[in-house]
């Protein structure tokens, strides 16, 4: 009984009322956050905006990185591809010509990009589409192998996609990167599409085709002998997150300024990885939860970088020491939690609620 | 035979290596039977059902199901045909609660696309209701309704093959397969399952086929049974004949028992 509070097992038929409030209850904690929001805009400094900005773009990769890795268990390492290629599609799109051509000094840009330049808008959903492609194409050779097999061949896409960006100089101008990409990303861009993914991938995560994929991920062999086609489920959850982590990725460069393959490496990747696996492998929530964790607390770190005097005991500033806490924090949350902060679990207003009801009374 | 056909395989035959698992099986299945497959451990009765729902592909040999050639398809695809099973070794949704692992065995039939089911339009929303209303059901009827919450590997062993029966009724089938149903039940329980599958024969139009050790349990239930031993049919016919058919005893007693005059088994 200690755990069924916890745990919610899709959208049960739950009364009507307790269905309403919820809804009320999401809608006015949508509000509440955009109202945090508009004040952070106006009142906080620079630095915080972009930090929450951060926040907000990470939740976004880590939801949908949760959905192929969590949801539907495939275990996949090639995120920091669609993240690069959505980042260079859309900075390609809506950098001016002129900027192109100063940018691009060893070898000019291809044609129809050379005289392109579009609004943030249209370029974003072009990059989400682009990225989608490419991963369902990656799809068809990559959901032949499952398992560590998965995690070896998405990690091989993904290095080959960061190679290509080093390398077609015409296309991305190489090593150099793109630089003077305007910044549009605001935290409106950021925590706007975190509402609109969190929307889509939460709804399809309690449809019949969220419990589909959790099926697949339970134990494939009988999820395919109860009708469901495995492949093709698997390949919904790849695009759909893929989609998601291009628009992200389009506007991190509208948030960074400059790319270069460089930032596109494995450990992208990896510090995803890291996120999910802390908020709790499958748990969407769990996923915003450690993504803000994650960028907020790397920030709040850096006091243990300051000199500062211990019991009499002064220590002088050391660099890198707050990757050293980084790291114990996480040694301790495999050691005490070993399923991530929220386990499978899902934040719910009905846990909520339980939890209150449930105090005084103990 | 008068009734009409539901499945046919013909010459069908399944090698590992150079081990042979079924050899050469013909079987057919008449529609609204209730058949069982038996044989020693190691006969293939397991291969059998995973040559038939699409998990096996066979090495030779062919197999129609409802007038159609079905080797080569998906297993989801067979299932959608129209052929669900269970699993010996019990192959649950473990992480899923006990009504979300029979709303999976309706996914397959869904008709709404993914888009309509993410924006909850009124076409997915009618298919989601009429999903969880005979979810229910399905759990009514195989006495699971209370349990409806818990996480499905939380429940009993005896009620974890129910479920796996509840959730293969959930796609909807015109053949079920059970493997081994009664493995790991108490005599009551296995009682209660003999009266379900009856039950299900005669109510839901459903055709049945059984392999199960249990021979008390067979030999009440089926009206049909196909023995296997080596890969090979030793014998066909009503539980009674096969009870006394001098092959079936050697096959699970051995050729000094029947020397001796073994029982048949179960008998």
């Amino acid at each position: 009984m200690s755990r069924r509070g916890w745990f919610q097992p899709g959208p049960l038929p739950a009364a009507n009322t307790t269905r309403k409030r919820d809804t009320r209850l999401t809608i006015l904690g949508c509000l509440a956050a955009a109202a945090g929001l508009y004040l952070l805009e106006g009142h906080a400094d620079p630095y915080i905006v972009h930090m929450t900005c951060i926040a907000g773009l990470f939740a976004v990769l880590a939801v949908s990185y949760n959905l192929i890795n969590g949801v539907t268990g495939q275990f996949s390492l090639e995120p920091n591809a669609f993240v690069a290629c959505g980042a260079y599609v859309t900075a390609l799109l809506t950098l001016s010509p002129d900027e192109k051509a100063a940018s691009f000094i060893l070898e000019p840009i291809i044609w129809p990009l050379s005289v392109i330049s579009i609004p943030l808008l249209p370029a974003l959903i072009i990059a989400g589409i682009l990225t989608a492609l490419m991963a369902f194409l990656m799809g068809f050779p990559v959901f032949r192998v499952r398992g560590d097999y998965l995690a070896i061949v998405t990690l091989g896409f993904g290095e080959v996609i960061r190679v290509v960006a080093n390398n077609a100089q015409s296309l991305t101008n190489g090593p150099l990167g793109l630089k003077g990409i305007p910044h549009l990303t605001n935290l409106w861009w950021a925590w706007g599409l975190l509402a609109v993914t969190l929307f889509v991938i939460v709804r399809l995560v309690n449809s019949s085709y969220g419990r589909a994929l959790k099926a697949v991920r339970e134990d494939e062999v009988a999820a395919e002998a109860m009708g469901i086609n495995a492949f093709w489920h698997k390949m919904l959850a790849f695009t759909l997150s893929a989609f998601f982590e291009g628009v992200a990725g389009g506007l991190l460069a509208h948030l960074i300024t400059t790319i270069s393959p460089s930032q596109f490496t494995f450990m992208f990747t990896f510090n995803l990885l890291i996120i999910i696996v802390v908020g709790g492998l499958g748990s969407t929530t769990g996923a915003v939860l450690a993504a803000l964790l994650f960028t907020f607390g790397g920030e709040w770190l850096r006091a243990v970088e300051e000199p500062m005097s211990l019991f009499g005991l002064d220590i002088p500033g050391i660099p890198g020491m707050r990757m050293v806490f980084f790291s114990l924090i996480l040694v301790g949350v495999m050691l005490f939690m070993r399923k991530g902060l929220l386990g499978r679990y899902e934040f719910s207003w009905r846990w909520l609620f339980a939890l209150f009801r449930r105090r005084p009374a103990s | 035979m008068s009734r009409e056909l539901l499945l046919r395989a013909s010459g069908l035959s399944c090698r590992f290596g150079g081990l042979t698992a079924v050899d050469r099986l013909d079987f057919v299945l008449a529609k609204g039977e209730l058949a069982g497959l038996i044989g020693p451990n190691g006969a293939g009765k397991t291969t059998t059902f995973n040559m038939f729902t699409g998990r096996q592909k066979p090495s030779a040999g062919d197999l129609d199901f409802l007038g159609r050639g079905v080797i080569g398809l998906k297993p989801s695809r067979i299932n959608q045909l129209g052929m669900a099973r269970t699993f010996q070794n019990i192959r649950l949704f473990d992480e899923l609660s006990v009504l979300e692992n029979v709303l999976v065995g309706f996914h397959g039939r869904l008709k709404a696309n993914f888009l309509s089911a993410i924006l909850r339009l009124p076409g997915y929303a009618a298919e989601e209701r009429r999903m969880y209303e005979r979810a229910h059901e399905l759990l009514e009827l195989v006495g699971l309704s209370a349990l409806s919450d818990e996480r499905a590997d939380s429940l009993a062993y005896g009620q974890q093959r129910l479920l796996e029966i509840a959730r293969a009724l959930a796609t909807g089938p015109r053949l079920l397969l059970l493997d081994e149903p009664a493995a790991g039940m108490n005599p009551q329980e296995t009682a209660g399952l003999a009266r379900l599958v009856r039950d299900l024969r005669d109510r839901m139009e459903l055709t049945i086929l059984l392999i199960e050790h249990d021979m008390r349990f067979v030999m009440n239930l089926c009206e049909r049974l196909t023995v296997l031993d080596h890969g090979k049919v030793i014998a066909r016919g009503t539980p009674q004949q096969v009870q006394n058919d001098p092959a079936v005893i050697e096959a699970y007693l051995g050729a000094e028992a029947q020397a001796a005059g073994g029982e048949a088994p179960g008998a």
